[in-house]
């Protein structure tokens, strides 16, 4: 195909979520928002899909067990200096180390806010340091 | 002249009258028939009279009795008189013993010297003559009486004497025994002052001996502090001879210095000269640390913070210390003398007679009372009050120590409050939290569902209205929660920005409700805290007056430097936020704090100005509101006070290093 009339290359989105249904709730949204998504149940899983495949933006959870997306944000900053990181929370405050996340958004923000964050997130990813 | 038969009347008279004592009279012849004559001329004289017919005889009265007069003849035939005075002068016992001489013969001129020279008293001639004889004879008894009365008043002045010696032997004696037992220090000076006795418990306090007492002793044993006060003042009371009195503190054997009140007294002697002074010691140490003992105490009751005070049975003030005049207003002037339940307008939880019958059955009771101070305030104190007896036991009033808990339960009930606010706070937070992730999820199925290909126009709007509901509760957990966050750092905030930030977010509702908006920021209002809760606050609080307004008015803003004046006039900054618009029903002020409290029927959560004060007291501000109606409107403002340093936010802050990295 020509370029010209290509479809832009979707955007590949690592989401993270400990829980199953809101995790797959929250795929289809930004499915539906043009994107293609990954989702791992866990930190650790994040963190090895992250080796072995190119992702353009990860949106993790907070608060789940054994490492919360705070803890996930300071690894993968390690990893990809230049990864934009968009951390959701269902409490409004934010959580320590969370500051090295390029977004921190409220769950209740709803969906097109999300959709529209990570739009404005992948348009000016952060500049590597 | 007196008649034989009327000397005789008057000597027996006397004898009766003044215990006249009988004399022997001894006559000696050798012619019974004078001797009766003899007898009978001399027995008006009522003496004993004893006869004797010889020398021999008269000699063994003589022996056997005391005889006044030996009236004798001079011619008897074995001893004539002269040898029988001869013999009876010899003897040392009648050698006074006076003798009269009879003699028969007519006696020459050498006969009566003869007599005399042999002591004999006096002589008489024959014949006779009675009334001469009598004379003559009474003399010498009389004489003898005298002598014998003389000898036994010197043998009584004798044993009076000798019994007086006796007695002030005993008194002296009496005197060191008292001088000795009493408790005091004694002590006796000459009339120059120079001490020459002290009683033994001088000796015992001072631990002298009484051969080691100097005259300057009393200097030693003196406090140097009291030595010249004390001496001059002695040594101007011996020269005035004025009784003496000082106090001064003496050494005692250990080395310890107790007090004493000495006196002394001048001893006069009859012309009333001082002979001598006499002087105690008493020790007052004891009653002096007793007065001081009472003294603190009394200090100590007027330190006190407690009203405390002394009511008698029927209720009149006899004491009032001074946290009584800081508690009620009321010094101890007025107070005293008053009827406390007049003065103070008690209320007692229960009945008063119940009180004091409970007091009188006990001894005692606490528990709160209402009093009324002099200015009159209502205050609640925390009473303890006891019956109070003299010393016969018998009730007399009672004790009151009140202590002013107004403060405290004002405190108490506000603490209860605001802790109930807190855990309520959580509670709703915990709960918000826990709804967040279902609701997240239910919003985003809701939003692929509404859109989706395969519903009608009918589902769809289904669809529409439960996500539009589902606003609602993301609405209500978002304000619950922005309450419940603990583990957010405090940070810089700038009022100035965050009223900025507020108005400019309100602009649109503003302008199209037609409000005029003044804004007077005086400071830039730089705070420790949060600037979420801070935005949250001051959106709730213009959102409310912009809602107020929906036809229009004035908003005004201001920001300025202020002082908590409720909390130690700590620095701060205060926001006062205007509205003209519909004011506050005064019914709804007490309630539009209480969360779910609202006045917009379903519009509003019920949650935004509970949320607000709860940021505000977390801020340790304070926020205020106030609403004036009249006829022309209504002014409603709300202030919101934010120290500009905070000791729990500070806590909290990190590392200024930390930041920079």
């Amino acid at each position: 195909m020509p370029a010209a009339q290509r479809a832009p290359v979707a955007s590949i989105i690592l989401c993270v979520d400990d829980e199953v249904t809101p995790l797959t709730i929250r795929k289809c949204v930004l499915e539906k928002a043009g994107f293609h998504v990954i989702t791992a149940g866990s930190a650790k899983d994040a963190l090895e899909i992250l080796r072995t495949t190119n992702v353009d933006l990860v949106v993790s959870d907070h608060l789940m067990p054994e490492m919360t997306g705070a803890q996930l944000v300071a690894d993968v900053k390690r990893m990809h200096p230049t990864m934009p990181f968009m951390l959701l929370s269902g409490v409004n405050d934010l959580p320590d180390g969370a500051e090295l996340a390029d977004e921190f958004l409220s769950k209740l923000e709803g969906p097109e806010t999300m959709i529209g964050r990570v739009r404005l997130l992948l348009a000016n990813p952060p500049s590597s340091r | 002249m007196m008649t034989n038969a009327a000397v005789g009347r008057q000597r027996s008279a006397k004898q009766t009258m003044t215990g006249f004592d009988k004399v022997n009279i001894l006559m000696v012849d050798d012619q019974p028939g004078k001797l009766l004559s003899y007898e009978a001329i001399l027995a008006e004289l009522g003496e004993n009279l004893i006869k004797a017919t010889s020398g021999k005889e008269a000699l063994e009265h003589l022996l056997k009795t005391d005889v006044a007069v030996v009236l004798m003849d001079v011619s008897m035939p074995e001893l004539d008189g002269f040898e029988l005075a001869d013999m009876i002068r010899q003897h040392p016992r009648f050698q006074k013993t006076a003798i009269i001489f009879i003699s028969a013969i007519h006696l020459t001129d050498v006969d009566r010297l003869k007599a005399y020279a042999r002591g004999a008293v006096d002589y008489i001639s024959v014949p006779v003559i009675p009334d001469l004889l009598r004379a003559k004879v009474s003399v010498f008894a009389e004489l003898h009486r005298k002598a014998h009365q003389l000898q036994s008043l010197n043998s009584e002045l004798e044993r009076r004497v000798l019994e007086r010696t006796q007695e002030l032997r005993e008194r002296e004696l009496e005197f060191r025994t008292l001088a000795d037992s009493i408790p005091q220090l004694a002590w006796m000076t000459k009339a120059d002052g120079q001490v020459f006795w002290y009683n033994q418990r001088w000796y015992d306090y001072t631990g002298l001996a009484p051969g080691e007492v100097a005259a300057s002793s009393v200097r030693q044993l003196l406090h140097p502090d009291h030595m010249d006060r004390v001496l001059a003042s002695f040594e101007s009371s011996i020269e005035t001879g004025q009784p003496w009195e000082e106090t001064f503190p003496l050494r005692a054997e250990n080395g310890e210095y107790r007090w004493f009140l000495s006196r002394a007294l001048p001893i006069h002697d009859v012309d009333g000269k001082v002979i001598r002074w006499f002087g105690t010691n008493t020790d007052i140490t004891g009653q002096l640390r007793a007065e001081q003992a009472l003294e603190d105490q009394a200090e100590l009751i007027n330190l006190a913070s407690e009203a405390i005070f002394v009511r008698d049975l029927p209720g009149v003030i006899t004491f009032w210390s001074r946290g009584s005049e800081v508690v009620y207003g009321w010094t101890a002037q007025e107070a005293l003398g008053r009827n406390v339940q007049e003065l103070l307008n008690t209320r007692f939880p229960e009945s008063r007679a119940i009180v004091e019958a409970e007091i009188l059955e006990k001894g005692y009771w606490h528990g709160e009372i209402r009093h009324t101070t002099k200015s009159g305030n209502e205050i609640i104190v925390a009473s303890r009050q006891a019956l109070k007896r003299d010393y016969l036991g018998q009730a007399q009033g009672f004790l009151e120590i009140n202590r002013d808990v107004t403060e405290q339960k004002r405190t108490e009930n506000a603490l209860r409050a605001s802790e109930k606010t807190a855990a309520m706070g959580r509670l709703a937070g915990t709960i918000a939290h826990e709804i967040n992730n279902p609701l997240e999820a239910v919003k985003n199925a809701l939003f692929l569902l509404k859109d989706h290909a395969s519903l009608n126009p009918e589902a769809r709007a289904w669809a529409s209205m439960a996500e539009n509901e589902l606003m609602r509760i993301s609405h209500i957990t978002k304000q619950t929660l922005s309450f419940y966050r603990e583990s957010q750092r405090p940070t810089q905030v700038s009022l100035v920005q965050v009223l900025d930030d507020v108005t400019g977010i309100h602009a649109r509702r503003i302008q199209l409700a037609g409000i005029v908006l003044n804004k007077q920021f005086e400071c830039e209002g730089l705070i420790n805290g949060y600037p979420g809760e801070m935005r949250q606050v001051f959106l709730n609080l213009i959102g409310n007056a912009i809602e107020a307004m929906s036809d229009g008015g004035i908003l005004s803003i201001r920001l300025y430097p202020s002082v908590d004046y409720r909390n130690g006039f700590r620095p701060g900054f205060r926001v006062s936020i205007f509205d003209t618009g519909s004011g506050i029903d005064p019914a709804h002020k007490s309630r539009i704090f209480e969360p779910f409290f609202s006045t917009k029927d379903a519009k509003g959560t019920g949650l935004g100005l509970w949320v607000t004060r709860g940021i505000v007291q977390k801020h340790e501000g304070a926020l205020q509101f106030r609403s004036f109606s009249s006829e022309k409107g209504a002014v409603t403002c709300f202030s919101v006070f934010i120290p500009a340093e905070t000791k729990v936010l500070r806590a909290k802050m990190p590392a200024q290093t930390s930041v920079e990295d």
